[in-house]
């Protein structure tokens, strides 16, 4: 398997608590991977650790971008995560909503420009084409998820299921070649949620591989081709999505012990 | 209405322009509205902190003491033109920024405003103590005032002539006051509609994501220090070569406060908001100054009356007059254009 | 000499604590500096003056002020700072800034601005003897009756906190005050109680203060607020076991610093601690460290 990106044991401990003990799991290049697991289960401290926002008590995570050698990128800080492309949205929306829908998408070009303060206050032509640029590559980003119209607008004018789409255009405008999604269906209705899927499968489509944490079993069954199973920061299971329904471990830790021989 | 809006800005800056041409000028009206325009640098520097990073900086008249200092010592010492002070004291105050800055910045919230109100407190200690340097609380007479020597354009046109102009009177102040604020007023609308701008105001709405963004968050408070920090010392090299007497007792917390109050009546991250915040605040401090004693109130009224308009406003209007962020942004060109191609989309 | 000095240190760390109680347990339950705190340690001074002038005996002036200003930190708090719960912080660190300022140039303009000395006669004659004398240090009375009172007030104030259905609720508030609010605390009365027993002590330090140096004047508050929000950032904000550590630790610290190294610079000892500590120790001696709260 060409894995993109691989947890190598790792473990995450917060005073006593160990919110991830020895997980490993690969993720395959271009394809979908779910992680899955109960309330609790880790799944979100996972994706912390892989976006620089905790630093794993234990373990390697290696990211290979597809050209150089993997590297270990444990630790290294949330910025330099995205310059290496990984990208990332919030379980709880996490949008600069007194700005507009463009600007928080601008905001994602950042890693890829490089206008200083002077470039800034002299308005040099190099600093002006670099705002058209970023202001063509916001706007793609914007159509992608179709928000373009809507650019104009405060980030908090949107629908909920709009403000999600932002962040995930906000995520692609850092030109990630991983997409770490955090629960991306969670208070959509049966239409957005299939317009989600479609967009999902659309960000395949342009070369990016896509995580995604989600609680809706029906959709991660659906579009992902392999599942890693959490519960209590174990990984519990790990395999195709029929696989992972047949596993006993698996029900157990949904439904409680005894399920899976009911 | 905005046509309105418009015509009457214009207006204002033509009369603000003429002012001290015309016969009936007044010397404190003029001292006023220079006075003014120090705190709209001032404010316009401040509001870099808590208006667009959501730092709350309490200290930051350290700085505008740093930069009065600096322009004053330089000058009674070395002699030096105000125009090479200038770059000087900017310097200086943002390295003093950058000093204080860099341990400082990873802390949260009010952690960060202790520190920063502790530092201008030990300014002005340093300032009162330091006699060797200072002369203490006697503070510093006699500073020279600004003089613009332009010999050299003479001999550069073969005119054997002294061409030096000294500043004298509130008028060549007030004209240069002027150029002054517009300077870093164009200076923060362009930041503000930047890359720069954007991170600031990203780390301001949620640091977690501006960081997910790709912005690095402490040198982006590093940055948004120095330039803060360094506004500030300009205000202050102008104070030094201005009112010609500095003393630490002008650098005190109060001011500190009254900088603040202007940016937050303005409106957080607005920088027309920190214009209006300044005229309005200094205008009233001069009204209480001469309408309290008239109705047989003691001076001392006029502060008790200035904490409790701020009471007031806060209580009423906590978000400021002009709430809109990222201001400049929605009037650049590109913004426009996009706006137009938007609107043609939608109708096609 | 040293033995001195720590004996002095010791008693202004004691008023110190006392004034910075009142920070810490305020900021604990709504996160607010109420730089208006100062000022209430003023008042307890001028008003214990008024009272004796009027004629009243020394122990009931002092309780009555006490009580005054009680009363006056529990008005400020419904008056400036309840309206602005929701709004933005800066807008109610405004509005505390700004109580300041009123409530320092209120006592000018009803007191004048000239520092005024505690009315001698009012105190009995041997506060000012030596109580205890060891070779070259000498206790005053003065002193003993501070750190009798102090004591007294701390060790009540442990017990408040701790024991009784009041404090629990202030220390379930400093914890999560929307979880408080739902197991059925009444927060703005809990509120209300925290700021009459930090303005009660605050009012304390400053009638002690006042008769310890035997001057009192407007702008008094200010500087002995400042040190006191010191100790209890050394302390750890939000501790009140911190802040009387806190406040006796920069209590000597700022004598000695005084005494030994640079007498200038005593009341740089404050700013600098604060500075140093929450640089290298955020969370303070005993306290927790201030997270943002997302």
């Amino acid at each position: 398997m060409d894995a993109i990106l691989t947890v190598d044991g790792v473990s995450k401990r917060f005073g006593g608590l160990m919110a991830l003990s020895d997980v490993s799991f690969a993720v395959e290049r271009g394809a979908i991977t779910g992680l899955i697991g109960p309330n609790g289960a880790g799944k979100t401290t996972m994706f912390n650790c892989v976006a620089g926002i905790y630093t794993p008590t234990d373990g390697r995570i290696l990211f290979a971008d597809g050209v150089g050698e993997p590297l270990n990128v444990a630790g290294r800080k949330p910025e330099r995560m995205t310059a290496l492309g990984v990208a990332r949205t919030f379980q709880n929306i996490r949008l600069f909503s007194a700005l507009t829908v463009l600007d928080n998408v601008r905001i994602a070009r950042h890693c890829r420009t490089s206008a200083n303060f002077f470039g800034s206050v002299l308005r040099t032509p190099s600093q002006r084409a670099e705002e058209r640029a970023i202001i063509d590559a916001a706007m793609e980003n914007l159509d992608f998820v179709g928000l373009g119209e809507t650019a104009l607008s405060p980030a908090a004018s949107l629908s909920y299921g709009d403000q999600r789409r932002l962040e995930i255009a906000r995520a692609l405008a850092t030109d990630p070649r991983l997409i770490l999604l955090d629960e991306p269906a969670a208070g959509m209705n049966p239409r957005e949620t299939e317009a989600l899927v479609d967009l999902i499968h659309a960000i395949l489509g342009r070369g990016v591989t896509v995580v995604l944490i989600e609680h809706d079993m029906k959709l991660v069954m659906r579009i992902c081709k392999r599942l890693v199973v959490l519960d209590h920061g174990i990984k519990i299971a790990d395999g195709s999505p029929q696989e992972v329904r047949a596993n006993p471990d698996v029900i157990e830790a949904y439904l409680g012990k005894g399920a899976a021989h009911a | 209405m905005r046509g309105a809006a418009h015509t009457l800005k214009y207006l204002l800056l033509a009369a603000a322009l003429a002012y001290p041409l015309l016969p009936f000028r007044d010397v404190y009206v003029l001292h006023v509205l220079v006075l003014i325009m120090v705190y709209m640098v001032l404010a316009m520097g401040l509001n870099i902190l808590p208006g667009f990073c959501g730092l709350l900086d309490l200290g930051f008249v350290g700085f505008y003491g740093i930069g009065a200092y600096t322009a004053g010592l330089l000058t009674i010492h070395y002699n030096m033109s105000f125009w090479l002070i200038v770059p000087l004291a900017v310097l200086n105050g943002a390295l003093f920024g950058v000093l204080l800055g860099a341990p400082t910045l990873r802390l949260v919230g009010d952690y960060f405003a202790i520190v920063t109100f502790g530092f201008s407190e030990l300014v002005v200690l340093f300032l009162t103590n330091e006699i060797w340097l200072t002369r203490g609380p006697l503070g510093i007479p006699g500073i020279a005032p600004i003089s613009l020597d332009v010999t050299w354009l003479a001999t550069l046109l073969g005119v054997d002539e002294r061409w030096r102009y000294a500043f004298r009177g509130e008028v060549p102040y007030y004209y240069l006051a002027m150029v002054m604020v517009a300077l870093v007023f164009l200076v923060m609308t362009r930041v503000e509609d930047s890359r720069l701008g954007r991170a600031w105001l990203a780390i301001r709405e949620d640091p977690m994501a501006a960081a997910s963004c790709g912005v690095n968050l402490f040198a982006y408070k590093v940055i948004a220090f120095a330039v803060s920090t360094g506004i500030g010392a300009l205000a202050g090299a102008f104070l030094a070569r201005w009112t010609l007497f500095i003393s630490p007792d002008m650098f005190k917390f109060w001011e500190s406060f009254l900088v603040l109050c202007m940016v937050v009546l303005g409106g957080l991250g607005n920088i027309r908001g920190a214009l209006v915040g300044s005229a309005i605040l200094i205008a009233l401090g001069e009204v209480l100054r001469v309408a309290l004693p008239k109705l047989g109130l003691p001076a001392e009224t006029r502060f008790l009356a200035y904490g409790l308009i701020m009471v007031v406003i806060m209580r009423f209007r906590p978000h400021g007059l002009f709430t809109q962020v990222a201001e400049s942004t929605m009037q650049s060109g590109l913004i426009k254009d996009l706006r137009a191609r938007i609107a043609a989309r939608r109708t096609a | 000499m040293l033995e001195q000095q720590l004996v002095n240190g010791f008693t202004l760390g004691l008023i110190y604590a006392l004034i910075a109680v009142g920070y810490t347990m305020v900021y604990g339950v709504i996160e607010l500096i109420n730089f208006a705190h100062g000022e209430i340690y003023m008042l307890g001074a001028f008003l214990t003056l008024s009272f004796i002038s009027m004629g009243l005996p020394l122990p009931l002036a002092v309780l009555l002020a006490m009580l005054a200003a009680a009363a006056i930190g529990v008005l400020l708090d419904i008056i400036a700072y309840r309206p602005l719960r929701e709004a933005p912080r800066l807008a109610a660190l405004i509005t505390a800034i700004g109580m300041s300022i009123f409530l320092q140039n209120l006592a000018m303009i009803i007191w004048g601005s000239r520092p005024l000395p505690f009315p001698k006669q009012a105190l009995p004659a041997f506060f000012s003897e030596p109580a205890l004398t060891f070779s070259d240090v000498t206790i005053s009375w003065m002193q003993v009756i501070i750190y009798a009172v102090a004591l007294l007030l701390m060790v009540g104030l442990n017990l408040i906190i701790t024991r009784t259905r009041v404090g629990t609720a202030m220390r379930a508030l400093a914890q999560n005050q929307t979880a408080a609010a739902l197991m059925g605390i009444n927060v703005n009365r809990v509120i209300s109680f925290t700021f009459a027993l930090g303005s009660a002590m605050g009012a304390m330090a400053g009638i002690m203060v006042s008769m310890y140096y035997n001057t009192m004047y407007p702008t008094m508050g200010y500087l002995a607020g400042v040190k006191a929000f010191a100790a209890a950032v050394l302390g750890g904000i939000g501790s009140v076991p911190g802040a009387m550590l806190g406040g006796v630790v920069l209590g000597i610290a700022e004598t000695l610093g005084a005494g030994y190294v640079s007498s200038p610079y005593r009341d740089g000892v404050a700013y600098a601690v604060m500075i140093l500590v929450i640089i290298f120790r955020p969370s303070g001696l005993l306290g927790r460290a201030v997270t943002e709260k997302a």
